[in-house]
C-alpha cells in the first residue's frame, strides 16, 4: 500500500499578536507543523502494523517556509521515507478549495492508494481540505476517524466517533481520510529517526509541474479580526493562607446575588 | 433586506433541524428540506412550517448519510440553490465538502453569522478562536454550515409543505457501515449550566478532582474541564471539555482551577458573566481574563476554601 499523509506549515499560536485595531499579527509567529497532522502521520505508520506498507510519503503545499531544513527534518523523523512539496511564494495564504486542487494534482501524480489527512489546521480550520480532494479525486473520503481498526490492499476499516454514535466503516482503496486529534498519542521522535530523517529524499515541485488548471476561489477572506474582549475587575489576591482564601470566598458568595 | 428566493437544508441529527429552519426563515422567501428517515421525521419537518419537504426515504444501515451526496446534489442541480444549510456536525462537514465539488461551490464550516446584503458573506472562528473570520462567498451556490447554537431554533407552526419523494442515486463507490454503536448519552450539557467550574492541569491528582467536585456541589456549580484533562488524562468526558473544539459556554459563573488561559480554552467562557481563578503562578495569562484571581496552590486552596464555604 502506498500512503500519503498530507500535512500544514501552521503560524506558532503562542506567538500571534492582537493589534490595537484587533487584526492579527503574524510577522513574529515562527512556523510549526499542524499538530492535527502529526495524529495524519502517526496513523499512517500505524499502518505498517497491519498491512504491506510500500511506502509513506508527506505531501505539503505552501509558501517558502516549506524549505526551511528543521521543519523538514521535523517531519521526516517522524516515519514518511520521503518527502513531496509543492512550493510557490504566493502560497502563504491559500484557501482551502486552492489547496485541495494543487495536493490532489501531486498526488495523482505521485500515485496512492490512501491518503491522510488531519482534521483541521490550527490557523484556518477550514477542515475541508481532506474532504475536498476525495472529492475531486473521486473516491470514498470521510473525516472524524478516530480509530484504525483493519486494513488490506484493498479495503481499510475505521471507526468514526460522532456526536451520537460510533460508526465502524468499510472504506474501499483508493481513499481519502481525515483522522481526528484523538485517534493517536503521536510518539516523539528518537535521536536515531532525527539523524536518520537527513538522508531521507525530499522533492520539490512547483506549479508548472502539476495539471492543476486554473486555482479556484469560491470563498474569498474579506477580514480577520479578534472579537472584542469584555472589561474584567482583575482583582488578584495574592497567596493561600486562610485570610486570603476567606476574601476569595466572599467574592465567590457575593457574585451568587 | 432583500430576502433569497430559497434555501435548502439538511440535518443529520433531527434536533438541530429547528435552528436551521429559524435560520432559513430569516433569509429567504421559500425552505426546502431533505429529510432521511421515517415519517416521523418527515413530520417533524413539516410540523417546522417549511415549504418542501424532498423525502431520501429511510436510511439502511449499511449505507452511510453521506453517500447521499450525489442524490441531493442531483435535486440541487435542478432547482434554484442560492444556499445550503448543514448543521457543523462531522457528517454536516463531509456532506457540504463532497456537495461544494459537485456544485462548484463555496463552503464555510461553523458559522455563527450570516450577511445577505451583498452576496453571502459568513462569519466564523480561526486561529483558535483568537479571530473571527468574515468571508464572501463567490460561488452560486454557498453552502454552510452553522454552529450549534448560533441560531435560535424555530417553533412549531402551521403545515404548509408539500413533499416531494426523491430516489437514491448511488455514488460511484460506497463506504459501506458495517456497525453502528450509540454512544453513551451524555450525562450533562454544560450549555445549561448557570455556574461552572473549569478543571485544568494544574489539578494535579484525580483525589483532588473529587474535592473539587465538593466545591462545585457546595455552590451549584457543574464541572467542566480542558483540553488535557479529557483528551491527555481521561479523568472526565469529552462533552465536558470547554474550548474552540469543545463545548462553548456563557454561564453567569466561571470557575478556573488550575487552568493557564490559554485562548483556545478561553473563548469557550469569554462570555462568562464573571471569572474567577485560582493559578499558582502569578504570571498565569489567566490572571488577565479574570474578575478575582487568587495566587495559590490548589492543594491548599480547595480544603480551606470548602472550609470557608461552609462558614
Ligand atoms: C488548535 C488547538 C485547539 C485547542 N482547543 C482547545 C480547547 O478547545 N480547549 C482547551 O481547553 N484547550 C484547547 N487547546 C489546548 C490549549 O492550547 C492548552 O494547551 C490547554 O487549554 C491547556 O490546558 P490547562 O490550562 O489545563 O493546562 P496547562 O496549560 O498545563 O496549565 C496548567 C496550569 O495549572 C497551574 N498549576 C499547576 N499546578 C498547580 C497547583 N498545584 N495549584 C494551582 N495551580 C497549578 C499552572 O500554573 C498552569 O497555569 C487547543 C490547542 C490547539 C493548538
Amino acid at each position: 500500500m502506498k500512503i500519503i499523509t498530507c500535512y500544514k506549515l501552521v503560524p506558532e499560536e503562542q506567538d500571534i499578536n492582537i493589534a490595537k485595531d484587533l487584526t492579527l499579527d503574524l510577522s513574529k509567529a515562527a512556523k510549526k507543523i499542524n499538530t492535527f497532522d502529526l495524529n495524519a502521520i502517526e496513523s499512517a505508520i500505524e499502518f505498517k502494523k497491519l498491512t504491506d506498507v510500500e511506502q509513506i510519503t508527506a505531501l505539503s503545499v505552501g509558501d517558502k517556509s516549506l524549505e526551511n531544513v528543521k521543519l523538514r527534518k521535523d517531519i521526516l523523523s517522524r516515519g514518511p521515507d520521503d518527502l513531496l512539496t509543492v512550493v510557490d511564494e504566493s502560497f502563504n495564504q491559500l484557501q482551502p478549495h486552492a489547496s485541495a486542487q494543487i495536493l490532489s494534482a501531486a498526488a495523482k501524480q505521485a500515485g496512492f492508494d490512501l491518503i491522510i489527512c488531519g482534521d483541521g489546521s490550527s490557523d484556518l480550520y477550514a477542515q475541508q481540505v481532506g474532504l475536498l480532494m476525495g472529492s475531486m479525486l473521486n473516491v470514498p473520503t470521510i473525516n472524524a476517524v478516530s480509530k484504525i481498526i483493519a486494513a488490506t490492499q484493498q479495503t481499510i476499516t475505521v471507526e468514526r466517533a460522532l456526536d451520537e454514535v460510533v460508526e465502524v466503516l468499510e472504506i474501499p482503496l483508493p481513499a481519502v481520510i481525515s483522522v481526528s486529534a484523538d485517534i493517536n498519542d503521536p510518539a516523539i521522535p528518537s535521536m536515531k529517526a532525527i539523524l536518520g530523517a537527513a538522508k531521507k529524499p525530499a522533492k520539490q515541485l512547483s506549479l508548472t509541474d502539476l495539471e492543476v488548471g486554473e486555482l479556484a476561489t469560491p470563498v474569498t477572506p474579506i477580514s480577520v479580526m479578534a472579537p472584542k474582549q469584555m472589561d474584567r475587575k482583575q482583582i488578584i489576591i495574592d497567596g493561600d493562607d486562610e485570610e486570603q482564601i476567606t476574601i476569595f470566598a466572599d467574592y465567590l458568595r457575593k457574585s451568587f446575588n | 433586506m432583500q430576502k433569497l428566493s430559497n434555501i435548502w437544508l439538511f440535518s443529520d441529527l433531527a434536533n438541530r433541524l429547528p435552528e436551521l429552519v429559524n435560520a432559513a426563515n430569516t433569509l429567504a422567501e421559500k425552505v426546502s428540506v431533505f429529510v432521511l428517515g421515517d415519517q416521523q421525521q418527515v413530520d417533524q419537518a413539516l410540523a417546522l412550517g417549511v415549504n418542501q419537504v424532498h423525502y431520501l426515504g429511510e436510511q439502511p444501515t449499511t449505507r452511510i448519510t453521506e453517500d447521499y451526496a450525489e442524490t441531493i446534489a442531483h435535486t440541487l442541480q435542478q432547482n434554484e440553490a442560492p444556499l445550503v444549510l448543514l448543521p457543523a456536525t462531522k457528517r454536516g462537514k463531509t456532506l457540504a465538502a463532497k456537495l461544494a465539488i459537485k456544485l462548484n461551490a463555496g463552503v464555510v464550516n461553523d458559522v455563527n453569522h450570516i450577511d445577505i446584503e451583498q452576496g453571502i458573506k459568513a462569519a466564523h472562528m480561526t486561529y483558535g478562536g483568537m479571530a473571527i473570520s468574515e468571508e464572501q462567498i463567490n460561488s452560486n451556490t454557498a453552502i454552510l454550515t452553522l454552529s450549534n447554537g448560533a441560531f435560535p431554533a424555530a417553533q412549531p407552526t402551521a403545515v404548509i409543505g408539500e413533499v416531494v419523494n426523491v430516489d437514491y442515486i448511488a455514488p460511484a463507490v460506497a463506504i459501506t457501515c458495517i456497525e453502528r454503536r450509540a454512544k453513551q448519552a451524555s450525562s450533562v450539557d454544560l450549555n445549561k449550566a448557570k455556574r461552572v467550574i473549569g478543571i485544568g492541569s494544574g489539578i494535579g491528582s484525580k483525589e483532588n478532582l473529587v474535592v473539587a467536585a465538593e466545591v462545585a456541589s457546595m455552590i451549584n456549580a457543574e464541572l467542566g474541564c480542558s483540553r488535557p484533562i479529557a483528551e491527555t488524562e481521561k479523568w472526565m468526558d469529552r462533552e465536558r471539555y470547554i474550548g474552540v473544539s469543545g463545548v462553548m459556554l456563557k454561564p453567569e459563573i466561571y470557575f478556573a482551577l488550575g487552568i493557564s488561559g490559554q485562548i483556545q480554552h478561553m473563548v469557550g467562557v469569554n462570555s462568562a458573566q464573571t471569572i474567577f481563578a485560582v493559578n499558582r503562578d502569578k504570571n498565569a495569562p489567566i490572571f488577565q481574563q479574570v474578575d478575582y484571581g487568587l495566587i495559590g496552590d490548589i492543594n491548599k486552596v480547595l480544603p480551606a476554601l470548602i472550609n470557608a464555604l461552609k462558614a
